[in-house]
């Protein structure tokens, strides 16, 4: 579309208003952290990468957002499919409340599961130990994660008609088959932009996780967690460095999610 | 016997949808289920599809009880109101599922579907997706998905109910077209009369769960045996009778009993005849050709596309109740009538039927 009217006085201010915002919000702290991260020239940074504690923090952030990806988009689906296809008592209630991780702070859920799974927790774990160990991050990013395939999906499976399910039941298709052959072929574009979510929000999550974890170096320590002792510890170098791979990892989920919005606009056409 | 239904029941919660029907459809005939909505007409249906589950009552397709078999392992082919074609497949794709979750071969799938396709016209719109089809087409596609793996029975949801008029007349006979040639035992469920009687072999009446009367189109609209398919099916004039001796007693004259009536003297009856089995004549010229029923007064004379409806108001007995009449336009200006007019009313031919 094309303006053709002038634009007023007061469209003009708007528009100041809105990319002064977003510049001194997002942009210029995006400078401020690339900046910060090359003051030094590329060796630090080098140094920074070749740091096993680095190193392991990455391979914690990436391996349990991964799998917390894996679990959410799972029972995702499954909730989002009992929501949408399933009347039971409670199904309102129960639908607000897959929102919760929205709301809480994650601090908050932390000290929750620190309660709940802890050594004289009600749940607590017989075997493995779950707080301050790999099990507890996990959880705390499956957590925080969780509402984003949920609600990408639901809207979606809600526009398929209950009979196109009975017509692929009538034609012979078990319920496997119409699940792979007619379900999801219809909800693969909505449920990619919710695991992409999922991921990108997974991969950032610092507060639930630092509760629940411990932030133990080498052991429980994530990107997130490492940016924050760094910049504690006076390290500025190491804050930036991680701060800005983490930068570049989300510009890249932020490029892949609008080119999948626009295959779920031009799908829903 | 194609499709056997004995003693179906099913409620949700307290409300009866179906009270045990029975019902036997042959082989390779077209039955019309006719009713109202909330008749129970597309619960049985369902309940043949196997997409709900009997109460009580089996279901029986090709001498096979299928009554707890799941849909998959019955083989009925199901065609919805609202199409319900797979979105993201083309055309062809619909057709062919049926053929490719049974692993036939994809020669045999292709040839499959390119006869299909000429089936119902479509020939150019294989490669198409379902939203670039009309509803008229897009219900023509879901034909050819439910008739592609060669389906024991052929049910038919409404289908052309959420089509427009012409567009419905139309399917209306492709549809009989194919089933005559495929010969596939079909039930179509509708609620409109005229496609019933277009196309019906034999209908059924269903009303509130119950299947009240099954016959013949013809059949079922000359001789009914029940007065809510008398009155539910086109116009009917209904007059008290009853029996006397080898005559019917109506508004006080003597009417020769029918051949199909065999009812008891003396018994409450009800006499039926359509408006386009009345013959009008004055008072001067009349023939003891019809049966004559009496005097009456015409209220109104309105066009009703192609004939002329007249309202007439018997005297004596009825003269409470009033008559339909369809006469051609030639009639009506031979007898000149208007408002106001007295006329005798004689019938062509009528049909007895118990209270």
């Amino acid at each position: 579309m094309r303006e053709i009217t002038p634009r007023s006085p007061i469209a003009i201010l708007l528009i100041v208003i809105v990319i002064g915002y977003a510049a001194i919000l997002f942009i210029a702290p995006l400078v401020a952290v690339v900046q910060g991260a090359f003051a030094g020239g590329l060796e630090p940074i080098l140094n920074t990468f070749r740091d096993p504690s680095v190193v392991h923090a990455f391979q914690v952030t990436l391996v349990l957002s991964g799998a917390a990806v894996a679990i959410n988009a799972i029972l995702g689906l499954t909730t989002a499919w009992v929501l949408t296809r399933h009347r039971f008592r409670g199904r309102k209630l129960f639908d607000t409340l897959v929102d919760i991780p929205f709301v809480f702070s994650p601090v908050i859920a932390g000290y929750a599961m620190i309660v709940l799974f802890g050594r004289d927790g009600w749940l607590a774990p017989p075997l493995v130990p779950i707080v301050f160990a790999l099990p507890g991050i996990l959880l705390a990013k499956v957590f925080v994660s969780l509402p984003f395939v949920v609600r990408e999906v639901q809207p979606v499976l809600q526009t398929i008609a209950p009979e196109q399910e009975e017509a692929a039941a009538t034609i012979g298709a078990g319920s496997f088959t119409t699940f792979r052959r007619v379900i999801l072929p219809e909800i693969r574009t909505a449920l990619l932009y919710g695991v992409v979510l999922t991921f990108a929000r997974a991969i950032g999550e610092f507060g639930a996780v630092a509760v629940v974890s411990g932030n133990i170096e080498g052991y429980t320590e994530t990107a997130t967690s490492y940016v924050y002792r760094a910049l504690n510890d006076r390290s500025t170098v190491g804050a930036y460095s991680v701060s800005v791979t983490l930068c570049l990892l989300s510009i890249g989920i932020l490029v892949l999610m609008s080119s999948l919005r626009r295959r779920l606009n031009e799908q829903e056409r | 016997m194609s499709i056997e239904i004995q003693g179906v029941s099913k409620s949700y919660g307290t409300h009866e949808v179906l009270k045990h029907v029975s019902l036997t459809v042959e082989s390779g005939e077209l039955f019309v289920l006719l009713g109202a909505s909330g008749s129970g007409k597309s619960t049985l249906l369902r309940l043949i599809a196997g997409l709900l589950e009997p109460d009580s009552g089996r279901v029986i397709l090709h001498g096979r009880d299928v009554t707890v078999l799941p849909p998959q392992q019955r083989g009925t082919g199901f065609v919805f109101q609202n199409y319900s074609l797979f979105r993201h497949m083309t055309v062809r794709q619909n057709i062919a599922f049926g053929l490719s979750i049974r692993r036939t071969n994809r020669t045999e799938q292709n040839r499959r579907v390119d006869e299909l396709l000429q089936l119902i016209d479509l020939v150019e719109m294989g490669d198409r997706m379902p939203s670039q089809l009309s509803g008229g087409q897009q219900q023509r596609v879901a034909l050819a998905r439910a008739l592609a793996y060669e389906p024991s029975v052929l049910l038919l949801d409404e289908p052309f109910g959420a089509l427009d008029v012409k567009i419905r007349a139309q399917l209306r006979q492709s549809l009989v077209g194919i089933q005559r040639r495929l010969g596939v035992t079909t039930i179509l469920v509708t609620h409109d009369q005229e496609e019933a009687f277009d196309i019906a072999d034999r209908i059924g009446i269903i009303e509130q769960g119950e299947l009240l009367e099954l016959g013949t189109p013809d059949a079922l609209y000359r001789s009914p045996q029940r007065l809510f398919t008398a009155s539910f099916l086109g116009t009917a004039n209904l007059l008290d009778a009853r029996r006397s001796g080898e005559s019917v007693v109506v508004n006080d004259v003597l009417l020769p009993m029918p051949s199909d009536g065999q009812y008891l003297n003396g018994h409450a009856l009800k006499l039926l005849f359509r408006p386009e089995e009345v013959s009008l004549m004055r008072p001067d010229n009349t023939t003891s050709r019809y049966g004559l029923i009496g005097a009456g007064v015409v209220q109104a004379v309105s066009f009703a596309q192609p004939m002329i409806r007249v309202q007439i108001s018997l005297t004596g007995e009825h003269a409470n109740t009033p008559i339909q009449a369809l006469l051609t336009a030639s009639e009506v200006s031979e007898l000149n009538l208007r408002e106001g007019d007295q006329v005798v009313v004689g019938l062509r031919s009528y049909h007895l039927l118990p209270i």
